[in-house]
């Protein structure tokens, strides 16, 4: 039986390290228990944002966490990728290394996308012995994430909390539980979302996402780019429960705020970490995210879609 | 009909296949590339891709192609701010869509996917549309291109931070002999480039919210470095500019120097000046780090 989050401690409430917020950090050095990072977005920059990284990475506790692994390609890992993951995860003494249990591309392409999985026993088989392969070569227990996803294949065998679950335990590796995504597919898939969160092995949920989505109507799109919405809040607090508290972290991707904003939000967890059930009154609490129009599709965008861009004098 | 549940391999390539095609998700089923992995006519989706309570098969698969196209434009159009400015949107999202079509990005990072893109402008340029072959619409745009991206390279590569570079002092140390046979090592966040459009005046004004105008053709040469983890560009006149390329280059002092004086209304004493000016004003620029 493995220990609770494979041993790692819970770092509280973290919040996801963006270039905008750069400045603010580094003036105000806020009191915030930990930074997640997009591993990609730092793995070759030779420029200011390694510099501000390894100067943040003096104070607070850094989480990795990578959008390009494709462990559930059939294309052959990227073993540069993976050597510049691990060279990325030693220099800043990252806590872990997570990704998603995904796809993004095949054929030497990548869509930048994370790509769903059909959950077969196929693809089972093959994901475990990529885990047992990157996990060999990061000298570390991978951590994967359940996306958020828009389909669901016909040849699939299982849930995906089936699937998440046998990954695990039979890879061996940690999960990033991300309750918005669970509560995104939960409405595009019709599936009842406690019912998954039961399903996962408590002990090995290393860490939580939290985010906000955006509502179509017909779906629900984890767009990362406003509050977390009480239902999600509701499931978080149920996992929290399950699992006995793990590292929490809230991603804003798009329309980002000023910082102090996002870590308000990620406080807010505070709140669910009781065992009673009442809403915290002192707040606007939302029960949806607002419905958004068809019209505005084009430009709803789901995560992940960073680069860091160039600062010019 | 029935077909046997596709493999892992195959349902990645169709489903790639399909949310890529340019045309959309209908014209992505059926195309040759989707048709090879798995053969199945659009009215049958449902044996691949379940409908949810409110969304068919095809529209699910759309939420896919939709983000596909969106997300990597969104990567472009804030690489190339100033070029946007200048072409509008909507020519914007026709080149770029075209761009992607061609360069399909095969890397882990999102940083490459706007490497190639102002080599694609420039082989698929309009033929020119004046008449004595002087720059027209299409060389600005390209030049802005062009130097949008090596702002990100700039920005992001190696640079000079923390580490030691070329002091006056260093040069004021070599004897006039050693002087003339230097080579100076250039810093590796270097990049001089020569444009027909002024336009690091035209993407700072897009960058300061500014709506610049279409400027006149006028021949810019820049230094393009980083200081202090900022990019950092200079506009020089010819003889500095053809100076620092040759030292750039990797000639000597001398042989630098010797091609600025090939310009026969330089003499001896303004040029001595002017070294001197150059020099200093390159020490303190970054713009080497080093004598070999
Ligand atoms: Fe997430």
């Amino acid at each position: 039986m493995p220990l609770p989050r494979l041993g790692h401690p819970n770092l509280g409430l973290g919040v996801g390290l963006r270039t905008v917020h750069f400045p603010h950090l580094l003036q105000h050095q806020p009191d915030v228990d930990w930074f997640e990072i997009i591993s990609e977005n730092f793995m070759d920059s030779q420029g200011r944002p390694r510099a501000v990284l390894e100067q943040l990475a003096e104070r607070y506790p850094i989480v990795m966490h990578g959008v390009s692994m494709s462990i559930g390609s059939t294309d052959p890992l990227d073993q540069i990728y993976l050597r510049k993951l691990k060279a990325l995860a030693d220099a800043v003494r990252a806590q872990w290394v997570s990704d998603h249990i995904c796809w993004t591309g095949v054929a030497s392409r990548n869509s930048h996308d994370l790509l769903p999985l059909p959950y077969t026993e196929q693809t089972l088989r093959h994901v475990v012995e990529r885990v047992r392969t990157v996990q060999e070569i990061l000298e570390r227990p991978l951590v994967l994430e359940n996306p958020s996803s828009y389909v669901t294949f016909a040849a699939s065998t299982m849930p995906e909390w089936e699937f998440v679950a046998r990954l695990a335990d039979e890879a061996d590796c940690g999960l990033l539980l991300d309750v918005n995504n669970v509560f995104v597919s939960s409405v595009n898939h019709d599936f009842d979302p406690i019912e998954y969160l039961d399903a996962i092995p408590a002990e090995r949920v290393v860490q939580f996402h939290l985010a906000g989505h955006t509502n179509l109507g017909t779906h629900l799109i984890d767009t990362h780019d406003g509050h977390v919405i009480d239902p999600v809040w509701e499931l978080y607090r149920h996992a929290h429960h399950r699992t006995g508290g793990a590292a929490t972290l809230l991603e804003w991707d798009a329309k980002i705020p000023p910082f102090p904003v996002v870590h308000a939000e990620v406080l807010k967890a505070r709140d669910y970490m009781t065992a009673a059930l009442t809403l915290p009154t002192s707040r606007e609490s939302e029960s949806s995210a607002p419905e958004v129009t068809v019209g505005r599709v084009a430009a709803v965008v789901p995560h992940p879609a960073s680069i860091v861009l160039a600062e010019v004098e | 009909m029935s077909i046997p549940s596709p493999d892992l391999d195959a349902l990645q390539r169709w489903m790639q296949s399909v949310i890529v095609h340019a045309g959309g998700v209908h014209q992505g089923i059926v195309s040759a590339d989707a048709q090879a992995e798995i053969p199945l006519p659009v009215e049958q989706i449902d044996i691949v891709i379940n409908p949810s309570t409110s969304q068919s098969s095809l529209e699910r698969l759309a939420v896919y192609s939709n983000a596909y196209k969106a997300r990597l434009l969104e990567v472009l159009i804030s690489e190339y701010p100033a070029l946007v400015h200048a072409v509008g949107e909507e020519a914007f999202v026709g080149l770029a869509g075209s761009y992607l079509e061609e360069h399909p990005s095969r890397s882990y990072t999102l940083a490459d996917l706007g490497r190639a893109f102002p080599a694609f402008l420039a082989a698929s340029r309009p033929p020119s549309q004046t008449e004595d072959g002087s720059p027209d619409w299409a060389d600005f745009l390209i030049d802005l291109a062009h130097l949008e991206r090596l702002y990100s390279e700039v920005f992001d590569g190696p640079g000079t931070e923390g580490q030691p570079t070329l002091q006056t002092d260093d040069l004021l140390r070599l004897s006039s002999e050693e002087w003339l046979t230097a080579r100076l090592i250039p810093a590796p966040c270097l990049r001089l480039a020569e444009y027909r459009f002024p336009v690091h005046d035209y993407a700072t004004a897009v960058r300061h919210d500014q709506d610049p105008p279409f400027p006149a053709a006028q021949i810019t040469r820049l230094a393009i470095t980083r200081r202090a983890y900022m990019v950092r560009r200079v506009a020089m006149e010819a003889r500095e500019f053809g100076a620092l390329s040759a030292l750039a280059n990797g000639l000597t002092v001398g042989d630098a120097l010797q091609r600025v004086l090939a310009d026969r209304s330089v003499t001896i004493d303004d040029l001595a000046n002017d070294v001197r000016t150059w020099f200093r004003n390159w020490a303190v620029a970054v713009y080497f780090v080093g004598v070999q």
